[in-house]
């Protein structure tokens, strides 16, 4: 970018979506927020009445929350890999992206780490899990995949923090400037006095690209750790090494189709068609045909595993995921993640916002299922057929996800208006 | 009193900065202030690289030895056998280093930035300043009045 009469432009045009919130913006708000607390209500209901009113029970004991836990800790993958790895990479589309994606990784942390709580039952006695001394002999078990888990998000929480902030702090300078009055100086607080000199930059350059380094190897081992909760059990179906790749891929998968969700709408309503350029939205339809192919080669190697193993349990599992009683599930599955995306192979639909838009939402679907049919069938048929049992989740499960989509979109909804959402020192650079 | 050049366009502003080196004004009476990252304006005026990378390094072995270490020292603390492991298992505690290392490696970057660029910056808090929509450079009280360039 050459003259501050551009840049001066580039300001107002990405400021702009601060502004007044138009009756569209409001609807959306009010419908997030009211799925939100809807599934408050029903979490308020579970802690009343006790966790009978969800649909867990032996032997399925992880059913909705875990899937829910394990699908936003996917969602918040893209993120990383949108602003960290294709920095690295310089790839020019991720300033039409690194914004939103960085603030949905946070959002989807947030969302996720409720679940563990609300999967608890007993909430009051959450802080029985701190390791602090007490006389019930409970001690960290750090051979255990879950403690991984607590340390994996919490450090990815952490980091994707820090580097949302860091990537915010010029533009909240140039926040701080055009909004007057005690507004303004909120947010020039926010920005610890930067200033955009020679000095600041040269370290702020830095910075930038060595937490864009520390992150990049998160996202191939957040998604690993996950998978690890189940991959280190000995259930058939969970127990085989190709989980750690099959869930990264998996998650950038859900993250990418969850980027083109909300940034499809958010560009339309926001007027910034100018800053997202069809070809960019087509870049990160590549993306998400890439890892499309990837889980389907997944898919694929995870059966022809399972029977090339001869392990009589593997193949029941494996012929139950297909064939048993979740089998609609399984094929909604593989249609929404391997079918349909392979259109996108096909250049006129890439570009085709609408097209992409149901696309991906049709993608989060066959995600979400993804986790459910990981997550149950394998607890539903393990070994003793004497212990087999399904489960249906409960309408306070129902619930209660669909409380977890009002939050994440309602927090999103509010970033939008609170922060830039394009980055607008990178605009003005690129 | 310190004196301010004001561009609205990049080219001209790197042609400047150069111009006043050239006029003989050492980099340290400069204070230039961009609204991003220009790799020409560290090269002009002779900047070494940062030092941030240290603070990345200290940050990431002190994480991928404290996470080991906390990984050990517990389960040391109270050595109880579960799932046929050792009490210190390599392969998971590893796993904590690992992660260790990145977040405290990240944390370290982060505060060391902090300092390094000297945020906070109180003056900058209180006083409002509008610098970001262009190329500034002030040039300091010694060297503005006499040889500075009309």
């Amino acid at each position: 970018m050459q003259n501050s009469a551009s840049a001066q432009q580039i300001e107002q045009d990405v400021l702009a979506a601060m502004s007044r919130p138009s009756r569209c913006y409001l609807a959306c708000i009010l419908l997030a927020g009211l799925l939100f607390l809807g599934g408050m209500a029903l979490w308020g209901r579970q802690i009343a009445l006790g966790m009978g009113v969800a649909g867990i029970s032996h032997p399925v004991g992880w059913g909705v929350y875990i899937t829910d836990f394990v699908f936003w800790v996917g969602i918040a993958h893209s993120g990383t890999l949108i602003s960290a790895v294709l920095y690295i990479f310089r790839a020019r589309f991720r300033t039409s992206f690194n914004r939103a994606a960085e603030a949905m990784t946070l959002f989807a942390l947030m969302v996720a780490g409720l679940f563990p709580l609300i999967h608890l039952g007993r909430v009051w006695l959450a802080y029985f899990l701190f390791p602090y001394p007490n006389q019930r002999q409970l001690w960290v078990n750090f051979r255990s995949p879950l403690v991984w888990d607590v340390f994996a998000v919490s450090t990815y929480m952490l980091v994707s923090l820090v580097f949302f902030y860091i990537g915010l702090l010029p533009d909240l300078a140039i926040v701080a400037r055009r909004r007057p009055g005690p507004v303004g100086k909120i947010y020039r607080l926010l920005t610890l006095g930067w200033v955009g000199s020679s000095q600041q930059w040269r370290h702020y350059a830095k910075l930038y690209f060595l937490l864009a380094a520390f992150a990049t190897p998160l996202v191939a081992s957040v998604h690993s750790i996950v998978s690890w909760d189940f991959a280190v059990s000995i259930v058939p179906g969970w127990h085989t090494t190709i989980f750690a790749p099959y869930f990264v891929a998996g998650a950038i998968l859900s993250g990418t189709a969850m980027v083109i969700t909300l940034v499809i709408p958010m560009r339309r309503l926001l007027r910034l068609e100018a800053y997202i350029p069809v070809t960019h939205i087509e870049a990160i339809a590549k993306i998400l045909l890439l890892t499309s192919l990837i889980v389907s080669f997944a898919y694929i190697v995870e059966q022809g595993l399972a029977f090339y193993s001869g392990n009589l349990f593997e193949m029941e599992q494996f012929r139950f995921r297909a064939l048993g009683d979740y089998r609609l599930l399984f094929w909604i599955m593989i249609s929404c993640n391997s079918l349909l995306p392979m259109t996108l192979f096909v250049g006129r639909l890439r570009r085709n916002l609408a097209y992409l838009f149901v696309l991906s939402l049709l993608v989060n679907v066959g995600m979400w299922l993804e986790r459910f049919v990981i997550v149950v069938t394998s607890l539903a048929r393990d070994f003793d057929p004497y212990a087999w049992g399904n489960y249906t989740p409960s309408l306070t499960e129902i619930g209660i996800t669909a409380g977890s989509f009002g939050l994440f979109f309602l927090l999103f909804l509010l970033f939008i208006k609170v922060l830039p959402v394009l980055s607008i020192t990178e605009l003005k650079e690129r | 009193m310190a004196r301010q050049l004001i561009f609205d366009d990049q080219q001209t502003f790197l042609q400047q900065l150069e111009q006043l080196l050239a006029d003989g004004i050492a980099g340290e009476h400069l204070e230039v202030r961009t609204p991003y990252h220009l790799s020409e304006v560290e090269a002009l005026l002779g900047q070494q690289p940062s030092k941030l990378p240290f603070f990345a390094l200290g940050g990431a072995l002190a994480g991928f030895g404290g996470g080991f270490l906390l990984a050990a020292l517990t389960s040391l603390d109270w050595p109880i056998i579960t799932g046929g492991k050792p009490i210190v298992a390599v392969p998971p505690f590893l796993l904590i280093g690992y992660l260790m290392t990145i977040l405290i490696g990240s944390l370290a970057s982060f505060g060391g930035f902090l300092l390094l660029a000297r945020l906070p910056r109180i003056d900058a808090l209180v006083e409002e300043q509008d610098f970001d929509a262009h190329f500034i450079i002030t040039i300091a009280d010694e060297v503005a009045p006499c040889t500075t360039p009309s």
